[in-house]
């Protein structure tokens, strides 16, 4: 493992999900929580002759960012696609569980306790959903963790992050979207059917996987931000993730539901709006909405440096 | 079709190094492995867990961890491997790796 500092400065792209689990609190602070020594592997993979891994492919820690209680919960994408199976699920749901509990023991005990010394759940996604090797498991696992959201709510907050290789696909998606802030990397990408599935559903017509640009201006990071489905969008370090952390773990709990997707009447108006916009506009291209949304040279938009381009952009309201 | 997995203990007549704090490192990507190195009292032999979805390479498995164990002098060590189809060269990158950190050599 690297030094904490080279953490900091390291591609949050090509990084591990322990080196973002350890980079993303602070220095000296991380806890593993069900670590590798512990030897939580998946049953069913050692059935099917399925090469395992301690952790299961995924990460749990806790650390503090400043005064606040961080529960970390990283996946492995290198690991059978970053997918989600029993044990693994079983780690996020007991994690965030932790973190609710946590939380509410605190208030109990220390009623005047301020908001940044409330704890937080962290999630670093990558991942394409439910292994499909622990089918019923691993789907009961997402629903688990949904379950676990909406207990976290008006208690804990839930924060996102994606900017990993695999991306956040599949039943994780729904997952994702359901937290109440999402933090993404212009690599970052995001969505429920993966490109290559509806490629191979639906046919190259409908959508080429191969058109690396196809792919990131429908699902990365700066479409997601334009769109407002991601809240925050940063460099693609580990540092620039935890500043990002560090800035939301301090507002309170209240300040959430204005960035949360789903979850309340104001939020699905919001939605419909959106959905009765695509169905007026029929856009055949990201970049259609992106002029909509106020943005006069789409083009450019893809190309200009990160900074010049969170200066510029205009994001879409409905 | 089940994992295939290989125990067995090194010993050398010559033992110079072990190690202090337990290491993981590695990632069961594909072609990959992660191992645990783990101080264990074993009066200097070094023993060895391997599961692997490979099978017939145990004699090749032996000889790389024999190179490791040989070329460190280690002892006193359990190490504990989740392989994912990695080739010798790659196991032997990653068992020095972790020696490495575990020593800070």
């Amino acid at each position: 493992m690297p030094k904490w500092n080279d953490l900091q400065e390291q591609s949050f792209l090509e990084s591990d999900a322990r080196a973002r689990a350890v980079g993303l609190v602070d220095e000296g602070t991380y806890t593993e929580l069900a670590g590798p020594f512990d030897r939580f592997y998946s049953p069913h993979l050692e059935v099917l002759g399925e090469a395992v891994e301690f952790d299961d492919g995924i990460v749990t820690a806790v650390g503090k960012i400043g005064k606040t209680p961080v529960f970390v919960i990283s996946q492995e994408g290198r690991f059978i696609g970053g997918s989600v199976g029993e044990v693994g699920g079983a780690k996020m749901v007991n994690t965030i569980r932790l973190a609710i509990e946590f939380h509410d023991k605190l208030v109990a005990d220390y009623p005047d306790i301020s908001d940044e010394e409330k704890p937080v759940v962290v999630i670093s996604f990558e991942t394409g959903g439910v292994r499909l090797h622990e089918s019923n498991a691993g789907l009961l696992a997402h629903a688990e963790v949904m379950d676990q959201l909406q207990k976290a709510r008006h208690k804990v907050p839930v924060i996102t992050l994606i900017g990993s290789k695999v991306g956040c696909f599949g039943g994780m998606g729904f997952v994702a979207a359901a937290t109440d802030a999402i933090v993404m990397s212009e690599f970052g990408r995001l969505g429920l059917t993966g490109p290559e599935v509806i490629e191979q559903e639906m046919g190259k017509e409908e959508f080429d996987s191969s058109d690396r640009a196809l792919v990131f201006r429908t699902t990365g990071g700066r479409h997601k931000y334009i769109m407002g489905d991601c809240n925050v969008l940063v460099h693609n370090t580990i540092g620039a993730f935890r500043e990002a952390v560090a800035k939301l773990a301090v507002l309170p709990v209240s300040e959430f539901e204005k960035m949360r997707r789903i979850g309340s009447p104001e939020a699905v108006e919001r939605q419909l709006r959106a959905v009765a916009l695509a169905a007026e506009m029929q856009p055949q291209d990201a970049r259609d909405v992106w002029v909509k949304a106020g943005n006069p040279d789409p083009v450019a938009l893809t190309d200009i440096p990160l900074d010049e381009f969170l200066a510029d952009v205009k994001r879409l309201s409905v | 079709m089940a994992l295939n997995t290989l125990e067995f203990d090194l010993k050398l007549d010559e033992v110079t190094h072990s190690i202090d704090t337990p290491i993981h490192l590695g990632v069961v990507g594909s072609g990959d492995m992660e191992v645990l190195m783990e101080p264990k009292d074993l009066k200097g032999a070094v023993s060895v867990r391997i599961v692997t979805p490979v099978a017939g390479f145990d004699e090749l498995w032996k000889r790389v961890v024999e190179k490791f164990v040989s070329e460190t002098l280690l002892g006193d060590v359990h190490l504990e491997i989740n392989d994912n189809n990695a080739t010798p060269a790659v196991v032997l990158l990653r068992l020095r790796q972790g020696f490495a950190e575990a020593t800070g050599e």
